[in-house]
């Protein structure tokens, strides 16, 4: 059986992106076990009309055990047999899709009881509640080592957050009132200090009840996609229905005009034998995806869930496979958050060595991530190792002079705004040399941030910020290009900063200088020339947007605007997950689609095995239709009837495992998946009823 | 103004536009194709008339006089039939005949390997030449056996029947798989008989296959050039004509291949016959 | 030899003749201003042409003129007897006008009666040439409705029925109708008002030949998809179809049309490449059936009356020979064309499951007017459902959404024609009504039934002619058989365009299923073969194939 490792949550390494494959969990043979009970309790006919194809199997299996029963043989228990065991391999394998979600259900679940909250009652004082009676706009307090009684927003104090009962990550999180660090989930724990929380949630609409609800799988509703395609397959039941219905009387007729031919067990003068003609329907109808679709369904939310992104329903994950733009963040994003010291270039003859050490004694004091690589730079440059046992006054920076520094003795020095420093050096009676505004111009075009240094009358240098590009992200959206989905970089940067990382970290385009109200208008825009949206947001004024666009994802971080807004939430707060997301999603589609096709084309060898078995007793022309040299009529369409059961077990792996799928163009798509699954749909099953009758034919009364 | 409901309206709107079309696509349009016709190809529009003669596109019955050439077999009515065009309309494996009763109470019906077979035995007589064909006794019915096996369609033969051949006709084997061959006698029911074509050791055929089977509308006035030439003999000797002359007088009737390409060669009977009356 | 060559010439010249008239077509049917002799017509029949209707509303004209015109068929036909130009003939029973007038303006236009023995010319040229020119044009309206539906983006709007079918009937079939009947009248058949009359035939016996106006009739009932015969023989008639080259004409003049309408398609969506790729996959269906039907009419492998005479001659007339009955045969079956110029009946048992087929297959290949276009999309829709799918996207045909509710009327459409074909034919072949109309026994009587309702159902028209349709039962079932047959596939059609036509397009890009190319193609013929003959594989079984196979 094929075992995949599983994918840990931030695990994708973007370097090797060629490598990456969306993998489930484990598919031990013990759980064919564990879930046959619920498998056999699935056979009630009041579960099983939801899935019509193989309530009609069922109906099948129950009219040939009658049959059975009235007249017994070999024959028509050994068929009844495998009808029932066709319809219990469709019940195992959605048993056991759920039971993969039941067990990250059941610790979900577990986090939820006996939670008592602490609210502020009417008359201003504290009073206990039971957690699931908490309402939404409700305020209660939680202090360390509690756990937080439901999802809201924190409006007072901060405190650090475990959260790993959701996300599966063990570090500590902040989370503070005000910002874009608000939120809290239902069921974390505060490890430190005392919050005051304003509760968003319904009673039993947190992200908790959600997540249990999705994994479990029991209530799933059907998305689109699979609705659309139940039809097809109900139709198909339909069609196959009237042609085995129909076929009685003309079977009646031709052993009528052909007098010679003699009864046989499956066909006689009251025409084709009842076990016959439903073994027949069974093996036309589309059992096989009948049997898994629900199956793929659920496993496509377990792929999510556990790559720590909770849908808020099936429908979002389909959409993010038809996603045609993806809005990305700059920073955080596609960049790392802050940007990095990247060069020092000297003017007025100030030399390199010198540029260095000012920098680096103008930063000693700046703790920021900037700061600090400036830092690390110019150590690296001047190869000293000063520290802060250089005395000094330091100048904090201010957003009235929008520079910093430290006077030390005689010198006075400043980094800061290009522009900021120039006045304070004009102001001290220094000029500014000329070559600085072409310095700044060209770091600028280059997407960089130039930071002037100086020391009172002189300016010294400048130093050149620059966004760092994640690494193997090019290579990323190369792929996401290959695939038909145009990236889209949002940034408040200036256009010309913003074209330069554009091209550096390989994205389709970009909106520079973006407001939320500019971003809102795009996704518009987006949809109004007929595409799907995706993009990332957590902060409020991402709300609208995310609301907006088809698919949006969250992040846990964020607030619980945000969170409402979109339709996912990505607990790891990661978000290029969104790529990944957008796989999952076409994943669950092409694992349908393909299946369906193999369903459908195996038909062909299933005729050939049955109808020469049914007919070649009347004509004997009709059995030169037995190409597969099948041994008797009987082992035809036993083997027939069999490996129509036993495929839906081989196909339960890859149906909870998905397709393999690859990030690739449509048409690479087609040809492969056409291939594999329409003609290895054709071919499969001559050799496979081949083998089995190879074997069937031992069976006493069954070979000839 | 009264406001009629949609659905009325729409059908008032149809039945006008029923009339409209009527008056235009039904009348105008084929009075004048007709008015059209009429002046630039009156010779066809009028049906390509011979004459008196009928019409060189129909063929005709020429009632197996030794004089004429004689047209394909024909569905259509009793032979040529213009009020009753039609085909034979039997299968491929129609193969077995009902025969009927001797005493006249029930009304036979002939497969259409027995039509085929008594024409080739027929054209073959009329045209000195051997009637013979696969698949045909020598009597002129379709060789078929119908034998009955140990378990149905399989086991050893347990007894045959020639089904065409009614009794008392020497069947057209003797011997069948060890088993003495029967005729048939007319009523009795053979459906549990495996029915068996027998191919026999026919080699040259001499009859071409237009003269032993109906055309698809009855009306055919064409035969294939190897019937004609079958006929010829019998023709010029009839007329006592020269055969050399005969057959430029075919070759003069014959129609090739349009555009050299398209359809089959083949001789037109009426205007053949009305070459020979000097009538053309 | 000959035979091939026959069909690549013939189909050569279709393939150079449907660019320009498709390309016509699309100018003339869609959008652009009124003649003004159109607009006084619309005015005479109180249609503001103008009005956009939504699809429930072209759906409601589209009966409503099917109504009538069934109305004013039966009318015609029952009353003849007293109306001039009747030849004698007089009224037609009930249920057999019934049968006709639904037939007829079904464009199935199988008759259960011969033609020179039952109507007179007014039944021939105002009742039949009317529903034949009219029918033929209802395909096309809804084919045009279903068009604009993945054409437009956004609104209710479908076109107006009354405009699309005046244009489809005056700008389209009855100028082709004056080219191809003044060319086929100069190659022989005959246009008269004349009744029949009787002449001594040259061995002394004598001979009615019947008159009349067979050149309007003919291009009418080939280029419409009709196919009703103006005598019983249909193209086997000499007067109907008096040369090889006649022939040849003919089989372009059914194809013609149908094949136009796809490069409509392609023009009025803006998609010529969809276009060609369409007309590839009608192309190879076509090339599979002609290549099946050549094969099984040979002479080797024609069964056993086809050995005895040496060929597949029986019921095929000299001038057209085998090939040139095949080719025919075939193009009818695949074009919803009822015409025949041999006796399919007395085709090879597997030649015959070959024309079966053709139908079966829904009549794509090019199929009817305007009915092979929109069938041909519905099978290329659930190809486009199961490849988008396995491209991992919501399918989508041309940006329009494939979701539940447009699958449903797809599925919906194709449940219609296999549920009728099968259930009617269980239900004859139960019945002692239905079998004793049979002309053959064995096998070869089912087929006849089978062929009888598939025929009907999908308003071919062509029949196995052994089958005696004249009676109360298949007269009655047929009517049945073709009322839901093609009413109700258009209204899902309609149903289909009116929710595509309000889906505002999705953009196209690398990750959407390209519908061209090798993939696509292999895709749709495959799923076309699949889907629809899957389900009639047993009937076929005990029908020609067992029939076939016998030997």
């Amino acid at each position: 059986m094929a075992v995949e490792t599983p994918v840990r949550p931030g695990s994708i390494d973007p370097e090797t992106p060629q490598r990456r494959r969306i993998a489930a969990g484990l598919l031990d043979p013990r759980q064919f076990w564990q879930a046959l009970p619920e498998a056999l309790r699935k056979l009630d006919p009041r579960t099983m009309w939801r899935n019509p194809v193989m309530f009609v199997t069922e109906i099948g299996a129950v009219l040939t055990t009658w049959l059975a029963i009235r007249t017994p043989s070999g024959f028509g228990w050994l068929i009844t047999a495998w009808l029932w065991l066709t319809v219990i391999f469709a019940n195992l394998a959605e048993a056991i899709a759920e039971s993969r979600g039941q067990a990250q259900a059941d610790t979900l679940r577990r986090t939820r009881r006996q939670t008592t909250a602490r609210r502020l009652g009417e008359e201003r004082v504290w009073e206990a509640v039971p957690a699931d009676r908490l309402r939404k706009g409700d305020v209660v307090a939680v202090e360390a080592g509690e756990i937080i009684p439901g999802d809201g927003d924190v409006i007072e104090g901060v405190a650090s957050v475990d959260e790993s009962a959701i996300t599966g990550e063990s570090a500590p999180v902040i989370r503070e009132s005000g910002g874009d660090r608000c939120a809290v989930t239902g069921g974390t724990q505060v490890l430190s200090d005392r919050i005051v929380v304003r509760i968003t949630q319904q009673p039993g609409e947190s992200f908790l009840d959600r997540m249990i609800a999705l994994v479990e799988g029991a209530k799933r509703q059907k998305t689109p996609n699979e609705l659309a395609l139940n039809l097809l397959l109900v139709a198909l039941t339909f069609i196959f229905l009237v042609t085995t219905v129909t076929l009685q009387p003309m079977a009646i007729y031709s052993k009528e005009v052909m007098a010679a031919a003699p009864d046989t067990l499956a066909i006689t003068g009251t025409g084709i034998a009842g076990i016959v003609l439903v073994a027949l329907l069974v093996c036309l109808i589309p059992t096989t995806i009948g049997a898994l679709l629900s199956a793929i369904g659920i496993a496509g939310m377990d792929r999510m869930v556990q790559r720590n992104v909770l849908a808020m329903s099936g429908r979002a994950v389909e959409a993010a496979g038809d996603v045609h733009t993806l809005l990305l963040d700059k920073t955080g994003t596609i960049t790392f958050g802050d940007r990095q010291a990247h060069a020092f270039i000297p003017v007025g003859g100030t030399g390199a060595e010198d540029l260095a050490e000012a920098a680096l004694l103008a930063s000693l004091a700046d703790k920021t991530p900037e700061g600090r690589s400036i830092l690390a730079l110019a150590r690296q440059r001047t190869g000293t190792a000063h520290g802060a046992e250089v005395g000094g006054d330091w100048v904090p920076f201010s957003a009235a002079t929008r520079m910093s520094g430290v006077d030390l003795g005689s010198r006075s020095l400043r980094k800061g705004a290009v522009a900021a420093v120039s006045a304070w050096v004009r102001g001290h009676g220094g000029a500014v040399p000329d070559e600085l505004d072409g310095i700044v111009e060209a770091i600028a075009t280059s997407g960089g941030t130039p930071l002037a240094v100086a020391d009172q009358t002189r300016v010294l240098g400048v130093i050149q910020l620059k966004d760092v590009v994640k690494p193997g992200l090019p290579a990323r959206f190369a792929e996401m290009r290959r695939m038909g989905i145009r990236t889209v970089m949002i940034t408040g940067d200036n256009p010309v900063t913003a074209k330069a990382i554009a091209e550096e970290a390989g994205v389709d385009d970009f909106l520079a200088e973006a407001t939320p109200e500019d971003k809102l208008a795009l996704i518009k825009r987006e949809q109004e020339g007929g595409r799907l949206v995706a993009m990332t947001g957590d902060g409020t004024n991402d709300a609208p947007a995310l609301a907006q666009a088809d698919v949006g994802v969250a992040m846990n971080t964020g607030t619980s605007a945000a969170k409402e807004a979109g339709n996912m939430v990505d607990l790891d707060s990661d978000p290029t997950k969104i790529v990944e997301i957008v796989e999952i999603g076409k994943q669950l589609l092409i694992t349908r689609g393909a299946l369906t096709t193999f369903s459908i084309t195996n038909d062909i060898a299933k005729y050939f095995a049955i109808l020469p078995a049914m007919f070649g007793g009347i004509y004997p022309g009709l059995a030169q239709l037995n190409i597969m040299q099948l041994n008797s009529p009987l082992s035809a369409i036993l083997s027939a009837v069999i490996f129509n059961a036993i495929v839906i077990v081989a196909l339960i792996p890859l149906a909870l495992r998905g397709v393999r799928y690859r990030p690739s163009s449509a048409s690479t798509l087609l040809t492969r998946n056409l291939w594999v699954y329409g003609l290895g749909g054709v071919i499969t099953p001559f050799a496979a009823i081949k083998a089995i009758d190879l074997l069937v034919q031992f069976i006493p009364g069954i070979g000839s | 103004m009264i406001r009629v409901p949609q659905w009325v309206a729409q059908h008032l709107a149809a039945l006008r536009v029923v009339l409209v079309l009527t008056l235009t696509v039904g009348l105008l349009y084929p009075l004048a194709m007709t008015g059209v016709a009429q002046a630039l190809f009156n010779h066809q529009a009028d049906g390509s008339r011979l004459g008196e003669h009928g019409s060189e596109l129909i063929g005709q019955d020429f009632l197996g006089r030794r004089e004429y050439f004689q047209s394909r077999p024909s569905a259509a009515g009793d032979g040529y039939d213009p009020g009753a065009t039609a085909a034979g309309n039997l299968g491929a494996e129609s193969v077995v005949d009902t025969l009927p009763a001797p005493d006249g109470s029930r009304e036979g019906k002939q497969s259409l390997l027995t039509q085929v077979c008594a024409r080739s035995k027929e054209v073959g007589e009329r045209e000195g030449v051997s009637g013979a064909r696969p698949y045909c006794t020598g009597d002129g019915v379709g060789a078929v056996l119908g034998v009955f096996r140990a378990d149905g369609l399989t086991g050893a033969a347990t007894r045959v029947v020639s089904l065409n051949q009614a009794c008392p006709a020497a069947p057209f084997v003797a011997v069948h798989e060890g088993v003495r061959v029967e005729c048939a006698t007319p009523g009795e029911d053979y459906a549990k008989a495996l029915v068996v074509p027998i191919r026999g050791e026919v080699t040259k055929v001499m009859v071409p296959g237009d003269a032993v089977t109906v055309s698809g509308g009855g009306l055919d006035p064409h035969i294939s050039v190897a019937y004609a030439l079958l006929q010829a003999p019998r023709v010029a000797r009839e007329r006592g004509l020269n055969p050399a002359d005969l057959r430029r007088l075919i070759d003069r009737n014959t129609t090739g291949r349009a555009l050299g390409f398209l359809g089959e060669p083949g001789v037109n009977v009426l205007k053949l016959n009305l070459a020979l009356d000097g009538k053309a | 030899m000959y035979g091939w060559f026959q069909a690549l010439s013939i189909l050569s010249l279709l393939l150079i003749l449907h660019v320009p008239l498709g390309d016509y077509m699309a100018k003339a049917l869609d959008g652009g201003r009124h003649l003004k002799v159109e607009r006084a017509l619309y005015r005479v029949c109180g249609v503001d042409p103008d009005r956009e209707q939504d699809w429930r509303r072209y759906l409601l004209a589209l009966v409503a003129f099917s109504t009538v015109g069934v109305a004013a068929l039966f009318a015609l036909f029952t009353t003849q007897g007293i109306l001039p130009w009747s030849l004698g003939h007089g009224g037609m029973p009930w249920e057999l006008a019934l049968h006709a007038a639904v037939s007829f303006t079904t464009n199935t236009s199988w008759q259960n009666y011969a033609g020179e023995s039952t109507t007179g010319h007014l039944a021939v040229m105002a009742g039949l040439g009317v529903q034949g020119v009219a029918s033929g044009a209802v395909g096309m309206c809804a084919a045009l409705a279903l068009t604009r539906g993945l054409a437009r983006r956004g609104g209710l709007g479908l076109g107006n029925f009354w405009v699309d079918l005046v244009r489809s009937v005056f700008r389209v079939f009855l100028p082709l109708a004056v080219v191809f009947g003044v060319a086929l009248i100069a190659m022989g058949v005959q246009q008269n008002l004349d009744g029949a009359q009787t002449v001594n035939t040259l061995a002394g016996g004598t001979q009615t030949v019947i008159g009349g106006p067979v050149g309007s009739w003919e291009p009418i009932k080939l280029m419409t998809g009709d196919g009703g015969g103006f005598f019983n023989a249909s193209s086997a008639h000499p007067f109907e179809n008096p040369t090889a080259l006649s022939n040849a004409l003919q089989i372009l003049i059914m194809l013609l049309v149908p094949t136009a309408f796809i490069r409509t398609f392609g023009r009025m969506t803006g998609n010529l490449k969809l276009g060609w790729t369409l007309l590839v996959v009608a192309g190879i269906l076509f090339a599979l059936l002609l290549t099946a039907g050549t094969l099984a009419q040979s002479a080797t492998t024609g069964g056993t009356v086809a050995q005895a005479v040496g060929g597949q001659l029986e019921g095929t007339e000299t001038r057209i020979g085998v090939p040139g009955s095949t080719l025919f045969g075939v193009a009818a079956t695949a074009s919803a064309d009822g015409a025949l110029n041999s006796s399919y009946d007395s085709f090879a048992s597997l030649g015959g499951g070959v024309l079966l087929a053709a139908m079966m297959l829904g009549e794509i290949a090019p199929g009817g007017t305007g009915s092979g276009l929109y069938g041909l999309l519905m099978v290329v829709l659930v190809a486009v459902f199961l490849g988008g799918l396995m491209v991992g996207r919501t399918p989508e045909f041309l940006g329009k959404r494939i979701a539940f509710a447009e699958m449903r009327y797809v599925v919906l459409y194709s449940l219609v024609a296999p549920t009728m074909i099968l259930g009617l034919t269980a239900l004859a072949i139960a019945l002692p009504a239905g079998r004793s109309s049979m002309g053959n026994a064995g096998a070869h009587g089912l087929t006849e039934i089978l062929y009888a309702y598939t025929s009907n159902v999908n308003g071919n028209g062509s029949a196995m002619a052994g089958l005696n349709g004249n009676t109360v039962f298949y007269n009655l079932t047929m009517t049945l058989g073709m009322l839901v047959g093609r009413y109700l596939p258009i209204a899902f059609v309609l149903a289909l365009a009116g929710r595509l036509v309000q889906q505002r397009p999705v953009a196209a890009t690398a990750g959407t299923l390209r519908t061209q190319g090798v993939n696509f193609v292999v895709l749709a013929t495959g799923g076309a073969l699949i889907l629809a003959l899957l389900n009639f594989l047993p009937a076929l079984a005990l029908g020609p194939l067992a029939d076939g196979l016998l030997g």
